[in-house]
């Protein structure tokens, strides 16, 4: 049985907990968030104990795991701080951290206290994602030469609209489409250069918006073009979708079926939308978010290597960046 | 009156289907047809019950007052020449011009001869996208912040990938369509173009792949996948969509979204089968008419060179490996 101790009581944080509680081989025992009444509710659902500071947790609840589910720019120090409290593992949500160097920080604190890092890139267990992955390397489609992604809906609310500030989050190129550009890596391989235009890189340090934008244009080394959407400005409802196109077919997913509805508006009513981030489903008898998890329980429990790695985690936060930096340079950005 | 037109080269399948609505359209009469392939010009003009003229000089001689210009791409500037000194007008299929200086010679020609030049880009015509412009000019979503468009199509081999004949593989094909819509809809222009361009679907000389990025003077920036990227078993021939990002809002058009689905055993695939208006009779009706009656044409040459600059543009990009200005046309 694997305790877990949870920093953060947000969107994601429940989630996890819900996965973790679900589990027959982990509970939650503790959760730590600034909000002390936020940590309450999500202790009480969870059987838990709400702590009022994270060093207090980690000593008082004994963890062996603990998940990491606070906005993007803290994940560095609840990480770097976990790695030195000799537990047997850490989770930390997707993007891993606001800077190539944050990462690097943690991946070295975990390396260095041998205590195994599993970035929660939960695209990987999204059966359809998966399923693609399989066909590529199958070669259902021969060998492919485009890849479009397009993710998004209305612009997520939450604590401090720590969304909303692209210093915190890095907005939807950071935040969003981590999701598609670790896919992407992961299946097409490394990218060689980003070119990209977007609404947050452009503003002026300690903006903060309420919508999103971003087109990103990726050459992988392999010579594949790919194309990432991503938006926080379509009130129309949360989109997923891809198609890969390859020169013996193309594989999709919600991408060309015909709606027989050519001309959609969705348009914005009212000032303010509903709370909190839309958390996309897909009802198969597992849960992803809950399959992620238990595969890094399980990597624990046998020593196996998670399949998702702190480089991996790393890496696409890079190429994330270096879609921002073009987005604000104009020029295309090569990565190393 | 009616409007006696004459179609100067059959090479471009479009130019069957202007044909066919030339012959649907009341008030309007398919004269005859020529080409510099006279097989091809006898076996199309039996298809539309008209006349196979012997020369593209034969049919311009005769009692027409405008011509369709559905040659392959390097021939739109001769034939354009030709019928702008015979004082027709002239509907010419896209792209205008595979470079700069024939399209700004097209657009002389047709000014010193006193005679209207339209491009042939019939998606201005489809209801979905005019309902998406009013919702635009009306003011729907705002302020427009980015738009993301898609012009794909199975690779339509034939003369279109001989780079003599096409001036250029997908990118030219199918950048300008899309182009042309958002400068319409934007009423601006473009002012920077980065593309990512390749030939790995075929392995040929011609490109079949381009990733555009736009930039336009109004600040909006866009996307457009101009590629020959559908599979020979894709359920249809290709796609136009746009979608448009406002402030309040966003605004989807999948033009050709309007199909049944087919099954067929007698196939033993997967088909569609479009049951939305015919756009390429839209765009014929309205030169006609316009033709009939001496008014503005709806679309001009120029902005069938603004458009195919665009995809000039693309190409240096794509060989400089950085954003490029278009070459100002107007």
């Amino acid at each position: 049985m694997f305790r877990v101790a949870i920093a953060g009581a947000g969107g994601m944080a429940h989630m996890h907990a819900s996965c973790y509680t679900a589990n027959p081989n982990a509970c939650v025992v503790g959760v730590y968030d600034k909000r002390p009444e936020a940590a309450a509710e999500m202790a009480g659902a969870n059987g838990a104990t709400a702590y009022a500071s994270f060093a207090e947790m980690l000593e008082a609840a004994r963890p062996d795991v603990v998940d990491v589910c606070v906005p993007t720019p803290w994940h560095v120090d609840y990480v770097v701080a976990a790695a030195e409290a000799g537990l047997k593992g850490i989770v930390v949500e997707k993007p891993m951290g606001r800077s190539v160097a944050d990462c690097e920080k943690m991946a070295d604190a975990c390396a260095a206290s041998g205590t195994p890092l599993f970035v929660a890139h939960v695209l990987r267990f999204f059966p359809e994602f998966a399923e693609a992955k399989r066909q590529v390397d199958a070669g259902a489609v021969g060998n492919v030469v485009t890849v479009r992604t397009r993710r998004g809906g209305s612009f997520p609310r939450a604590w401090e609209n720590w969304y909303g500030k692209p210093d915190w989050s890095g907005g939807v190129i950071l935040d969003l489409v981590i999701h598609d550009l670790d896919w992407l890596r992961w299946t097409f391989g490394d990218v060689e250069r980003v070119f990209a235009k977007g609404i947050s890189p452009k503003l002026p340090p300690a903006s903060e918006v309420n919508s999103d934008y971003a087109l990103i244009t990726l050459k992988f080394k392999s010579g594949v073009i790919g194309h990432v959407e991503a938006t926080w400005a379509d009130p129309g409802g949360f989109k997923v979708g891809f198609e890969i196109a390859g020169d013996a077919g193309l594989l999709e997913s919600n991408f060309n079926q015909p709606a027989g509805v050519p001309f959609v508006a969705a348009l914005q009513r009212g000032a303010e939308a509903g709370a909190a981030v839309a958390v996309p489903e897909s009802p198969t008898a597992v849960n992803p978010y809950y399959a992620e998890l238990d595969h890094f329980l399980t990597c624990l429990a046998t020593g196996a290597t998670p399949s998702i790695t702190p480089k991996d985690g790393c890496e696409a936060v890079r190429i994330a960046l270096a879609a921002f930096e073009s987005a604000q340079t104009g020029e295309p950005v090569v990565l190393p | 009156m009616t409007v006696k037109i004459g179609i100067l080269s059959v090479a471009h399948m479009h130019a069957y289907s202007y044909a066919s609505a030339v012959n649907a359209l009341p008030g309007a009469e398919l004269v005859g047809i020529a080409d510099h392939d006279q097989a091809r010009a006898e076996s199309a003009a039996k298809t539309f019950a008209t006349r196979a003229f012997g020369s593209y000089e034969e049919l311009l001689a005769a009692d027409i007052d405008a011509v369709i210009v559905g040659s392959e791409n390097v021939r739109h500037r001769p034939l354009t020449e030709m019928a702008a000194a015979a004082g027709k007008h002239i509907l010419c299929e896209k792209p205008l011009a595979t470079s700069v200086a024939d399209g700004r010679a097209m657009l002389a020609a047709c000014k010193s001869a006193g005679v209207q030049l339209m491009t042939a880009f019939p998606c201005r015509f489809s209801p979905a996208m005019v309902r998406l412009k009013s919702a635009v000019d009306n003011g729907d979503i705002g302020k427009v912040i980015a738009v993301r468009g898609t012009n794909r199509g199975r690779c339509p081999f034939d003369w279109f990938t001989q780079l003599d004949q096409s001036g250029g593989g997908a990118v030219i094909d199918h950048t300008v369509h899309v182009t042309d819509l958002m400068r319409w809809l934007l009423k601006s222009e473009v002012t920077e173009v980065y593309a990512e361009i390749s030939n790995r679907m075929f392995q040929q000389e011609f490109d079949d792949t381009g990733f555009l990025t736009l930039e336009f003077d109004n600040g909006v920036f866009a996307t457009l996948d101009s590629s020959w990227s559908r599979p020979k078993s894709f359920p249809t021939w290709g796609d136009v969509t746009l979608s448009v990002v406002g402030e309040k809002g966003v605004l989807t058009l999948d033009m050709f979204s309007q199909n049944l689905v087919l099954y067929s055993d007698k196939t033993g695939g997967v088909s569609w089968s479009p049951w939305g208006t015919n756009i390429d009779e839209l765009m014929v009706a309205a030169f006609a008419k316009a033709v009939a009656s001496g008014s503005p044409l709806p679309i001009t040459g120029e902005d069938g060179l603004a458009a195919a600059a665009v995809s000039f543009a693309a190409y240096a990009s794509a060989k400089a490996g950085k954003p490029v200005a278009p070459e100002v046309v107007l």
